[in-house]
């Protein structure tokens, strides 16, 4: 009953949330500067020429029909279709807009669908990684509150959340790929081509893990419950594995929620630097492009598994903590 | 003391780990032998394979690989001229508006169709009809008539457009030959779908941003050694870059010049520099104020020292003065091309109505960062030297697609009033920029309309023979240009190309095309 309650309520704050999102992601694009259909058009075409198109696309009715009409599709599970790429999914440009010989456009979800395993993969990549690094130097720094493994894990998060993720990507390359040939970088044939854009990110997710979790296990350490468990008998790692990390895993959960959301949506600069065939990339070649239905797809997809981490985040943190309420 | 449990657990461990191949998580990122072609390409493709329906050079550079020329153009310097039979045996002019070509016999399209005399008139019918969006043929359909005495004979006859038929010898290296059959499906047919040509290179499928071509067995002169070409677009030039150092791409194209600089030194690549046939150009809006005074256009000319750009550009530029490229028909370096004159831009200011630019709006100059090397650097060199002469310009640098947004004409005048741009044609053909770019039935990107200039290339166009033709375009037509300046040629640029060491046999084009018949790897 608690689940269905939980559920019910929390999908229906997210729907809201993706309304909100699409709505304000679907306005900002139509009020910016740029006209999609000049770039349809050609750069040759009269004006006339583009406000009539404009018109039978509906493009030049108010903002509220327009999103009224787009969502209509999408409640029915159409996105749309791409402004600009063909059925076969490559990203293109320079075509006229009246040849008639053009080839079908790529339907937005298809594209989308193509793409969002390899952010998936990478995301995962990335946050196994990270935890692989920030977890045991958090923990460490959480059990030696002010002494030097606490110190190690400041100043090693410090570092890692001020590298820029350009610059490593490209230092990755050269040493990994370039200098010593043991991975691939560029593109992607099989999983090798996952592993150094995962470093890039795990790298800079690593510093809010270890921060959180040294925060976390210091607080937890110093609960009564602890020291009872000492009396009690049991072990230190017994204390730590079963008991603090337990408890600590709670902000950590959470943490994890909304990086692996913002993964999803914000691998624009690491997937563009390895040319990785993700989201990233995808959406870096859309906004060049104006490809409006492919902006917003992307836009209410990533926001839809936003809102669904997070449910599943909360659900998860209500399992290990029944005190808590979402 | 270690207990039985942990010791079986590492021992299961290890065990597993033996069992892991570590080639799924770790591959050499080093190029294999025997592994196809991988060209990365600075610029994306169309969304239509008919090769009548754009004009973008990347997809041009695919079509070099799959599909088949009469003839092709090696445009070097010292025989800009030279034309190499491929499809034709021979070109000759029967008289002044009668070209016959003879065709080569035994050559086969992909699909198995045989290549005729049928698929020339249809690929000239086609590709020449006035909806088509790449117009590069000297007149409209009806302009010629195309016959066919049997299989391996094309005769095209121009009377009726009152051009010279010569002019579809240049144009021979630059029209890829489609087949009748794939024209005749009309345009919801197999030629938007994807290329189908008698190349040595058979198209595959497109993958994402990747072209996947396999080698063709039967190319008429013989399959090529390798087993086939992949190209891709890859938008950022350090990518290509990291890419060519880590045996990943085989080719890579527009490299910058503190990219050359990072290359050169390495012995398993090799740098390619071709002087080109596209020349960079500022093109004026000439059918909106202030440019279409002419005396206006003439003294931003004369306010821009050249000199300054190569120094910008490095490698990435070679000198020229003229409005085509040194390796095409035609080309002189001109007399009367304006040259650095501070004091001359000065008088023709004044005459013009604006002493010291005093009275002149305030004048936007388009350029584009990310496709063209050092746009933006000497986008802002030019825009301080026309400052300095009293022109009130703000440079405005835009991302390609905004920028090609902007690009062409339209009617009212195009956006801004100076644009930057190149232009790239692999033949010899001059007209493929000068009539398309300054006759006032195309003015692509300036809306120059001017009878003197239309006039001139009509008669450039109609001489008789070559030698007529090179001698008008010589001392007429882009002489007058020079004087009435609707856009001012910067330079020649250089194509920069990285080549992987092991690659042999690969052959360049000045426009950034590749031959890779008889390529090794």
């Amino acid at each position: 009953m608690f689940l269905l309650g939980f559920l019910t309520r929390r999908l229906a704050q997210g729907a809201v949330i993706v309304l909100l999102v699409t709505f304000l992601i679907f306005t900002l694009l139509r009020v910016i500067p740029g006209d999609p259909v000049r770039l349809m058009v050609g750069g040759m075409a009269p004006d006339t020429l583009v406000e009539q198109i404009a018109e039978e696309m509906g493009l030049r009715d108010p903002i509220p029909v327009q999103f009224a009409r787009y969502m209509s599709g999408v409640v029915q599970g159409d996105l749309g279709q791409s402004f600009v790429r063909p059925a076969s999914g490559a990203a293109v440009g320079g075509a006229a807009f009246d040849d008639a010989t053009r080839g079908e456009r790529a339907q937005v979800l298809t594209l989308i669908a193509e793409t969002a395993p390899y952010t998936i993969q990478l995301a995962l990549l990335a946050m196994a990684l990270a935890l692989l690094v920030a977890v045991p130097i958090g923990v460490f720094a959480g059990l030696s509150p002010g002494r030097w493994p606490d110190r190690v894990a400041l100043y090693l998060g410090s570092v890692f959340v001020s590298v820029p993720n350009f610059w490593l990507g490209i230092v990755l390359a050269l040493v990994f790929s370039v200098q010593l040939g043991w991975l691939p970088a560029i593109g992607y044939e099989n999983f090798a081509y996952t592993i150094l854009p995962a470093i890039v990110l795990a790298v800079e997710i690593a510093p809010f893990i270890i921060r959180t979790l040294s925060v976390s296990v210091a607080q937890v350490m110093r609960e009564s419950y602890i020291g009872a468990a000492a009396v009690r008998g049991l072990g230190q790692t017994r204390i730590i594995m079963a008991h603090a990390l337990k408890n600590a895993s709670v902000p950590l959960l959470n943490l994890l929620g909304v990086q692996f959301s913002l993964l999803l949506g914000g691998v624009l600069v690491v997937e563009f630097i390895f040319d990785y065939p993700g989201l990233g990339l995808l959406t870096i070649n859309a906004v060049l492009q104006r490809d409006f239905p492919l902006i917003q797809g992307i836009a209410i997809v990533t926001s839809v598994a936003f809102v669904m981490i997070n449910i599943f985040v909360d659900l998860l943190a209500t399992m290990i903590d029944p005190r808590l309420e979402y | 003391m270690i207990k039985r449990r942990t010791f079986l657990a590492g021992a299961g461990a290890l065990a597993g780990f033996q069992q892991l191949n570590p080639d799924f998580f770790i591959s050499s990122a080093f190029a294999q032998t025997g592994k196809p072609i991988t060209f990365l390409s600075a610029e994306n493709i169309t969304g239509n394979w008919d090769p009548t329906a754009h004009t973008t050079l990347s997809q041009k550079i695919i079509e070099g690989f799959v599909m088949g020329f009469l003839a092709r153009a090696p445009m070097r310097p010292d025989d800009p001229g030279e034309m190499v039979y491929e499809l034709a045996e021979s070109m000759e002019l029967l008289d002044g508006s009668r070209l016959q070509i003879k065709l080569r016999d035994g050559v086969t399209f992909h699909d198995g169709h045989p290549f005729t005399s049928a698929d020339v008139k249809a690929t000239f019918e086609y590709g020449a009809q006035p909806d088509r969006p790449a117009q590069w043929y000297p007149g409209p359909t009806d302009s010629f008539e195309v016959t066919t005495p049997d299989d391996l004979t094309v005769i095209v006859d121009t009377s009726k457009g009152g051009y010279s038929a010569s002019l579809f010898i240049f144009l021979a290296a630059y029209l890829p030959m489609i087949s009748a059959k794939d024209i005749a499906e009309g345009p919801s047919g197999a030629l938007t779908q994807r290329l189908n040509g008698t190349g040595p290179f058979r198209f595959s499928e497109q993958s994402g941003n990747d072209t996947v071509l396999t080698a063709f067995d039967g190319y008429f002169k013989g399959a090529p050694k390798v087993p086939g070409v992949t190209i891709s677009f890859v938008g950022d030039a350090t990518t290509r870059l990291l890419s060519m150092m880590n045996g990943q791409a085989s080719i890579i194209e527009r490299l910058e010049p503190e990219q050359i600089e990072t290359l050169s030194g390495r012995d398993d690549i090799r740098i390619s520099k071709l002087v080109s046939v596209e020349n960079k150009y500022l093109w004026f809006r000439c059918s909106k104020p202030p440019f279409d005074n002419p005396l206006l256009r003439r003294a931003a000319c004369h306010a821009i020292d050249r000199e300054l750009i190569y120094e910008v550009l490095g490698e990435s530029g070679h000198p020229s003065a003229n409005f085509i490229s040194p390796i095409k028909f035609g080309y002189i370096d001109l007399d009367n091309y304006p040259e650095y004159d501070p004091d001359e831009c000065q008088r023709l200011l004044a005459e013009a109505g604006f002493p010291g630019g005093q009275g002149l709006p305030d004048l936007e100059y388009i350029t584009s960062v990310g496709f063209y090397p050092k746009t933006k650097e000497y986008g802002e060199v030019i825009t301080a030297m026309l400052q300095a002469q009293g022109f009130p310009v703000t440079l405005n640098v835009m991302e390609v697609a905004a920028w090609n947004e902007n690009l062409y004409d339209r009617p009212g005048g195009g956006p801004g009033h100076m644009i930057d741009c190149g232009w790239s044609t692999g033949s010899p053909e001059p007209d493929l920029v000068l009539r398309t770019h300054f006759h006032s039935g195309s003015k692509r990107i300036t809306g120059i309309v001017d009878a003197e200039i239309d006039e001139a290339l009509d008669r450039q166009r109609s001489a008789s023979s070559l030698e007529e033709r090179e001698r008008l375009l010589q001392t007429e037509l882009t002489p007058m240009l020079a004087d009435k300046a609707p856009a001012l040629s910067l330079f020649t640029s250089v194509m920069v190309h990285a080549i992987s060491a092991d690659l042999d046999g690969l052959f360049l084009y000045p426009d950034g095309s590749m031959d890779a018949s008889v390529a090794t790897i």
